[in-house]
């Protein structure tokens, strides 16, 4: 669990960066909008080398839908939440395959999307372990 | 309940008109122009490197902070090991002290010798490299490049070129420095070419890293090639950006088929590529660049005979053998006057060919 990544655990990162901002999406959509996301995004470019506007862009992307379906996600059942988590993960995997595949770099087998499922596994702990991701069971 | 649904509601559901500024879509539209833009700008020009410096600046406490943690566990992980693990430790390091003093003596006096016969020869001297100890402090989030960030930079005399070594071999080279950290791309970066010399009988080749599996490839070699699996490769140092003789793999297959001319090769790095936090950057002093430059300088203006001397890649048996002959017929003389500038652009190798990014 600690620094530095590597070897099957560098695959299996999630991106811990998106499901925070995703969290606070859903938790406080007032204060974090699809502008914080491009903005953390780029933050992620600068970290990692890239080129700028990569993840700022899959991360714009990304949240937009957090965003429009925000009102629903709070009321859906836990199950389907972590349906949705997932579909966005690997929604903004997507959109980083399709950039790199512009950029020339090919790829890199299916265990790319890894971190998605992973990401998505973390979600499920946290919210296990009492993380109120926004959602509002009835009755409560 | 009811009261429960209308609490959530209250709370987020403030009517659409006031306080929720610009729309959903209007801001994906923005932001993503913006990000196209960013990236047009990014990879076609060259305006945003002084952006990216300062913005590292900015970024590197956060890193430091965001590491404490893990540097906290290392620390106290030190702290409190046994007295049984320092012991044994000790002792073996004692050990291996020892034996790599006696390699080290004997390196000395060969040293001394090889220096000798580079005056004897009147070849330019190998310059000593300078070393910086670096810690890994970031592993870069891209699947598709093989990057990580380190603990030195321009204020520790980092220059961009500078190979990283570890124990075991060369994992990279240093592509980017920024004030207080520096960049390395890992020699498995599909970018990154590394020139090599199969370390048994010599043969040049270069490396190209394979971008996944952690493999290198040597492509385009012919199929009759001779390279064996087992073979080690070590850096050439022709290119004047990585020391000579560093190791940097190992052919672990080496296959050719029927329907392609090339051969086949897939090699394992030697340097733990993801395993190491400490690494060492070792950059060829500038200087040398210029005492390149200076020999095919003075080789122009000398006799014919001395221009083998500072012919150390091309040494065919065939070309020195003129060297040694007294006075020649002058129809010798005009062929060696037409090898003569067969140096120059080997020397111009000097001038890191790939360390473009």
């Amino acid at each position: 669990m600690l620094f530095p990544w590597s070897g099957l655990a560098l695959t299996l990162r999630p991106d811990f960066m998106l499901l925070v901002i995703l969290f606070w999406l859903l938790r406080a959509p007032n204060q974090c909008s699809v502008g914080t996301a491009w903005f953390m995004g780029l933050w992620i470019d600068l970290a990692s080398g890239g080129i700028f506007g990569q993840y700022a862009l899959a991360y714009t992307i990304t949240t937009f839908f957090a965003v429009i379906y925000q009102r629903r996600l709070v009321l859906f059942s836990s199950t389907q939440q972590l349906v949705y988590v997932f579909s966005l993960l690997f929604l903004s995997q997507l959109i980083l395959l399709i950039l790199k595949t512009f950029a020339g770099k090919e790829f890199l087998g299916w265990s790319y999307f890894l971190p998605s499922i992973t990401g998505v596994l973390l979600w499920k702990l946290a919210v296990t372990f009492g993380l109120n991701t926004g959602r509002h069971a009835h009755g409560n | 309940m009811m009261r429960g649904i209308h609490q959530n509601f209250d709370q987020q559901q403030a009517p659409a008109f006031f306080a929720r500024g610009p729309s959903p879509l209007a801001r994906l539209s923005f932001f993503t122009a913006l990000s196209l833009a960013l990236m047009a700008t990014d990879s076609r020009l060259q305006y945003l490197s002084g952006v990216r410096e300062n913005l590292m600046t900015l970024l590197h406490p956060l890193q430091i902070v965001a590491n404490a943690p893990s540097d906290l566990y290392h620390f106290t992980d030190e702290y409190f090991s046994t007295h049984h693990h320092l012991l044994n430790e000790n002792a073996r390091l004692k050990k291996q002290a020892l034996m790599q003093d006696i390699a080290l003596q004997r390196l000395t006096i060969l040293n001394l010798e090889n220096t000798n016969l580079r005056n004897l020869l009147e070849a330019k001297q190998s310059l000593l490299e300078t070393s910086t100890l670096a810690e890994v402090i970031h592993v870069g989030r891209d699947a598709f490049t093989k990057k990580i960030i380190v603990n030195r930079g321009k204020n520790h005399n980092v220059v961009t070129g500078a190979a990283a070594v570890d124990a075991k071999g060369v994992i990279g080279q240093v592509t980017r420095t920024y004030p207080s950290s520096s960049e390395i791309t890992l020699i498995t970066d599909k970018s990154l070419a590394i020139p090599i010399q199969i370390e048994r009988n010599g043969l040049r080749a270069i490396a190209f890293g394979k971008g996944r599996d952690n493999t290198l490839d040597l492509p385009y070699l012919p199929a009759n090639v001779d390279i064996r699996r087992g073979d080690k490769l070590v850096t050439s140092g022709i290119d004047g950006v990585y020391p000579a003789g560093l190791a940097v793999a190992t052919v672990t297959e080496m296959r050719t088929t029927q329907d392609s001319p090339f051969a086949h090769i897939v090699c394992v790095p030697a340097g733990g590529i993801e395993n190491n936090r400490q690494i060492l950057l070792v950059s060829i002093p500038q200087a040398e660049l210029e005492t390149v430059n200076e020999t095919v300088v003075s080789e122009k203006s000398k006799p014919v005979s001395s221009s083998t001397a500072a012919k150390p890649v091309t040494t065919n048996t065939a070309n020195e053998k003129p060297a040694q002959e007294p006075p020649l017929p002058s129809e010798k003389t005009t062929q060696k006057t037409t090898e003569k500038p067969a140096p120059k652009p080997l020397a111009n190798d000097g001038h890191r060919p790939h360390a473009q990014q």
